[in-house]
């Protein structure tokens, strides 16, 4: 059909009342102006897939974690003043492209002028945002990162690896300049006294709680207590003051519990150590009816052994067997055997007969006391390791108590209170965040200063009316960075 | 549609005389542009209601996405004389919208629903709903 009717075309010519085909040999535009729509086509493409990331990894974060835009230091008024930049400086390339068109190449660069300068300052904001982020700790990637997404104990770990070096080197600090018979300055001091108290009651005391605790409530409420300390996420406005309040507030409760709690444990210490008392002055007075009986064994033992002494050269056992049926002619031949019978027999001394049933006495009565002693010293041993243990306890709760008022002064967060301190923060969903803040608002800022060079290039040109093609294909690539910021204004400052 | 075609010869045409301005106007642009400051203005001011953010945050995200949407159709149709070109537009930014679209319904099932897929030892790691951390952090200490 076509073919024949194009022959049909071809054969009769024109003006035969047929439809005349107009030959178009391309698209009808420049080549530059085609290259530019399908680069741009392309970054419609690139830039749909970041935002679309960006919003699918959003909304499909754990539910409620995504970080409000002051919770990660961006200010929407900034973002704002930055959308009416791009837009006024939107304005300003399409009037440049307009004057051109005029042949206006003055007021062409001055146009073009106003966008590079739109353009710039766009550019200063974005620097400043970023290193307000930076100064805060908020980075797109671990390293220098200082977010967590919950207050476990990795968290709490972190927080100990971020003081513990700063607090042992003052301290190595202190000891140096202690040799040479210097000091720490005051603010060093300050420091070390800070660091001391965080490290040694803050950190100390939610570690404690958290590997004690058998209640895991408990334990999740310490840890979140000391990320709530450092980095609270509250909101903006009244509500913030609301729960700043309540926070401060529950402070103070914890401050009366803790008194109470002190109060208490201290009872059960002046319990324990009265108890240990009555223990040891009873001990004591064992011990001390041990070395009496003791030294009464020893006299009588003493006395015995001098009775014994005569007899000792001899081995009774054997004569002693002998001694019954051959006693009288001993007796009679050896008068000087005559005290060496006796112990053998009952009847022959009653005098160490006397003292071996005193002695025998004694010991009955030495060693069940010592018993008793044994008894006593491990129970007071017992007592001694209970009274370390409230000792300990209370040691606790008086820091934690001592902490309180400084945690009260820095109600809206030690890491503000404190802007060098820069302790890890607790920020659910904000790594996700960071990674695509940065890498979107990373790839527009490029875009702009891409599109920034460009009008350098431009610039000197006279832009008359033969070059303003250059200026619409350098306008319509700015124009889609304006496109870009539309969306990510509102997805990255106000969702 | 017969605007079309005089449009496409226009686009032709144009390049031969470039001084002649017939469409756009600076006045027309000047409107354009107080009309994305308003735009934007909405933006902020539903971005900034409270009310809104906790009872309707849906309304909040469509809303925001309506007005960036009327913005870049602004931009698209005047400042990028898109109003004016011939057919050839179509050519070439429908199929990239699409693209634009696919590519990112490919991503809602593993990334978009991921947490629904998250094992235990996974949610060990993920991060804490601020919810319920409020009401943790908020819990009165036992008297």
């Amino acid at each position: 059909m076509t073919t024949h009717g194009f022959s049909q075309a071809h054969d009769h010519g024109h003006g035969h009342g047929h439809v005349s085909l107009q030959y178009q040999p391309a698209l009808p535009l420049s080549r530059g102006k085609l290259c530019l729509w399908l680069f741009l086509s392309t970054e419609i493409m690139f830039f749909a897939g970041l935002i679309g990331t960006y919003i699918v990894l959003r909304f499909g974060a754990p539910e409620n974690t995504w970080p409000a835009p002051h919770d990660v230091h961006l200010a929407e008024w900034i973002g704002a003043v930055n959308t009416f930049v791009l837009l006024m400086s939107s304005v300003t390339i399409v009037l440049c492209l307009e004057a051109s068109k005029n042949n206006q190449a003055g007021l062409a660069k001055a146009w073009l002028l106003a966008t590079f300068v739109l353009g710039s300052v766009f550019l200063g904001v974005k620097a400043y945002e970023y290193s307000q982020k930076f100064s805060h700790g908020i980075y797109p990637a671990q390293p220098h990162s200082l977010m967590y997404e919950k207050a476990d104990i990795y968290y709490v770990q972190a927080v100990r690896q971020s003081l513990a070096p700063r607090y042992s080197n003052l301290l190595a600090l202190q000891g140096q300049l202690q040799q040479e018979g210097k000091a720490l300055s005051a603010d060093q001091e300050e420091r070390l006294k800070l660091y001391d108290n965080l490290l040694n009651n803050l950190v100390k005391w939610t570690e404690l709680k958290a590997a004690r605790s058998t209640d895991n409530l408990e334990r999740q409420l310490a840890m979140n207590h000391l990320a709530e300390a450092i980095y609270p996420l509250r909101e903006l406005g009244e509500a913030g003051h609301a729960q700043e309040h309540h926070y401060v507030e529950m402070l103070g409760e914890e401050e009366r519990v803790l008194k109470r709690e002190i109060g208490l444990v201290g009872k059960r210490a002046d319990e324990v150590k009265s108890e240990r008392q009555a223990k040891a002055s009873e001990l004591a007075a064992i011990q001390g009816d041990l070395e009496r009986l003791q030294a009464d064994r020893d006299k009588l033992q003493m006395q015995l052994e001098s009775l014994q002494k005569p007899s000792e050269s001899p081995e009774p056992a054997p004569e002693a067997a002998l001694s019954s049926p051959l006693g009288d002619h001993l007796v009679v031949l050896q008068p000087g055997n005559q005290p060496e019978d006796p112990p053998t027999e009952a009847p022959a001394n009653p005098e160490i007969d006397r003292l071996t049933s005193e002695i025998q006495a004694l010991d009955e009565e030495i060693t069940p006391k010592q018993e008793q002693l044994t008894a006593l010293s491990s129970e007071v041993g017992l007592l001694d390791e209970s009274i370390a243990a409230v000792d300990a306890e209370v040691k606790t709760l008086e820091g934690r108590l001592g902490i309180l008022p400084l945690l009260k002064e820095a109600a809206h967060g030690l890491n503000h209170h404190y802007p060098d301190l820069q302790l890890p923060m607790m920020i659910p969903s904000g790594n996700m965040w960071a990674s695509t803040y940065f890498l979107m608002t990373g790839f527009h800022a490029i875009h702009v200063l891409v599109g920034l060079i460009a009008f350098v290039l431009i610039l000197p040109l006279t832009l008359t009316a033969n070059r303003s093609h250059i200026i619409e294909n350098t306008g319509l690539y700015w124009h889609f960075v304006d496109l870009v910021w539309i969306f990510l204004f509102p997805l990255l400052y106000l969702f | 549609m017969p605007q079309f075609t005089t449009m496409a010869n226009h686009g032709t045409s144009s390049r031969h005389a470039p001084g002649h301005a017939h469409h756009g106007g600076v006045g027309k642009y000047i409107v354009v542009f107080l009309a994305l400051c308003g735009l934007t203005a909405i933006s902020v001011f539903v971005g900034s209601n409270q009310y809104l953010r906790i009872h309707a945050p849906a309304t909040m995200w469509a809303t925001m996405m309506a007005v960036s949407c009327a913005k870049a159709s602004l931009v698209i149709l005047f400042f990028m004389h898109i109003l004016w070109e011939a057919n050839w537009k179509y050519v070439l930014t429908v199929p990239a919208s699409m693209m634009s679209v696919f590519l990112v319904l490919m991503l809602v099932p593993d990334i978009g629903r991921r947490t629904l897929n998250y094992s235990a030892e996974r949610w060990y790691h993920a991060a804490e709903p601020l919810a319920v951390l409020d009401t943790l952090t908020r819990r009165k200490l036992p008297t």
